[in-house]
């Protein structure tokens, strides 16, 4: 097959990006466990990922560049690389705001909680975990037709937020928590939402990659037309 | 056929804004050497003041294709063509239109540079002197080749022999002669494919200023070429050994190089084409 080369170099490219997202994911998993357990040695162990993760993150934008300087790809191929650089962002940002949970959990591990609020984040967690798992296989497999439920899960985690900072701003008589761990779930209920929407955004650039459609609507285009279909 | 005729800015034939440039609307172009169809059913709306490049395969007909477009086809002995090639609201296949005129009002360059040999002056002024030019000629010759961003290179040395410039330097005084008779259309059949990386720069900053006052068609086997300078893009396509050519795919190049709507059109810009 003419090219092979630049297909064995895009497919490596493809690679390492799914080898990131996996251990981004794998951050997030040992971060909800530790959430959910209150294990904050289990926490402890994914602090200073987001240092490896930002400088994988880095090669993968050069590797992009290089390739975008050297074969200059078209259509398809120049649609997996704009496509690759934007998802690698997701999967850093996305890294980098687990370890800032995980940071939370560590400095709050002795302190009071309130134990509504606790579980409204456990619950956020949990949702966030199952977005960025989808929107990452959907990336993998270029299933796009999942998409389309990505947006109604989001709009749970937008309800789920919005739950959790009105317990922030009413606490429960007599069992508030400790000041600082209130002000750090208030932090964290933000990074879970925006965990969420990484994973949603991972999910619509699938779809701008399969369909070529524009990205600020490929998604909402592409249910559009499967609705009109129907 | 999907996606062959192109669903944006129908405008082909009809004059620019102000109507000073016409383009050309192709309808049902057949082409024949003898009787082997070598092309068949194109239709293709050209619009003025715009590049619109022809890419695709060796053998898919885009030589053949812009050759009619300026009846250089049919001097091929046995070769023909039928259907109709409109420039602005005249079929140049009419059996009242003169081929000759047809072809000074719808220039072609070629993929050799060929000038005369002749003086650079006299390369530029021949062609307008047996067309009945009666202006300035002097004048006409540095409009012709400043036209064609030769001017300022031989601007000194104008009886100099053309058969002495570069390869770039000659490909652009064909460009130059060609404007002196002051044509409607440009067509160019691979006008950088023999020259080097310098040259083929120059000629597509050339052609950037050209489309502002011409039409212009370009065949051309690089890629990278047709998305850097065209505005549409035709990719040609043959299906199968032995049959015709014919138009597969005809849009805007920035929707033909980053999602075309054929697979055989996105093998082939992404090079994985056979």
């Amino acid at each position: 097959m003419p090219r092979e080369t630049f297909q064995q170099e895009l497919d490596a490219l493809l690679s390492e990006v799914l080898d990131l997202g996996g251990e981004v994911e794998g951050t997030l998993e040992n971060m909800v466990q530790a959430m959910e357990e209150r294990d904050a040695a289990l926490a402890e162990k994914e602090l200073g990922v987001d240092v490896r993760y930002k400088a994988r993150g880095a090669e993968i934008d050069e590797e992009c560049m290089i390739l975008q300087a050297r074969q200059a790809p078209v259509a398809r191929d120049l649609r997996l690389l704009y496509t690759a650089q934007a998802v690698t962002n997701h999967l850093v940002r996305s890294g980098t705001l687990t370890e800032h949970i995980c940071h939370a959990l560590v400095d709050t591990a002795e302190c009071e909680r309130d134990e509504d609020l606790e579980a409204a984040l456990v619950e956020m967690a949990r949702t966030a975990r199952r977005l960025f798992h989808e929107g990452l296989d959907i990336f993998r497999s270029r299933d796009i037709d999942r998409a389309r439920n990505l947006q109604a899960e989001d709009d749970k985690v937008d309800l789920l937020y919005s739950e959790a900072m009105n317990l922030i701003a009413n606490p429960s008589d007599g069992n508030a928590g400790a000041p600082e761990w209130r002000m750090r779930a208030a932090l964290m209920v933000h990074y879970l939402e925006r965990i969420a929407d990484h994973g949603v955004d991972i999910g619509g650039r699938t779809v701008f990659l399969v369909t070529g459609e524009r990205i600020e609507s490929a998604m909402q285009q592409y249910i559009n037309r499967d609705l009109r279909e129907e | 056929m999907a996606g062959a005729s192109g669903e944006r800015g129908r405008t082909g034939g009809k004059p620019s804004e102000d109507g000073s440039t016409l383009g050309m609307k192709i309808e049902q172009l057949s082409a024949f050497y003898g009787d082997f169809k070598a092309l068949t059913d194109v239709s293709m709306d050209i619009q003025a003041n715009k590049v619109t490049a022809l890419i695709g395969p060796s053998g898919c007909g885009k030589s053949t294709y812009i050759r009619c477009l300026n009846r250089m086809h049919e001097v091929i002995p046995g070769a023909h063509a039928e259907g109709h090639v409109r420039l602005g609201d005249e079929d140049i296949y009419d059996k009242s239109m003169d081929p000759v005129k047809i072809r000074r009002r719808i220039g072609m360059v070629f993929q050799k540079p060929n000038p005369f040999s002749k003086s650079i002056y006299e390369n530029v002024a021949w062609g307008a002197r047996i067309n009945g030019y009666k202006g300035d000629m002097a004048e006409l010759v540095e409009r012709s080749l400043k036209q064609a961003a030769l001017w300022e290179e031989v601007k000194d040395r104008l009886k100099a022999s053309g058969l002495g410039l570069s390869g770039g330097q000659q490909q652009r005084l064909c460009i130059a002669r060609t404007l002196a008779v002051e044509p409607e259309v440009i067509l160019m059949d691979e006008p950088a494919s023999a020259l080097d990386p310098v040259s083929t720069q120059k000629i597509e900053d050339t052609m950037e200023q050209l489309k502002q006052s011409y039409t212009v068609v370009i065949v051309t086997h690089n890629m990278q070429q047709a998305a850097r300078i065209s505005d549409y893009t035709g990719f040609f396509y043959i299906e199968n050994m032995g049959d015709p050519g014919r138009l597969w795919e005809f849009d805007e190049t920035e929707k033909m190089f980053s999602n075309p709507d054929r697979k055989e059109t996105e093998d082939y810009v992404t090079g994985r084409f056979g």
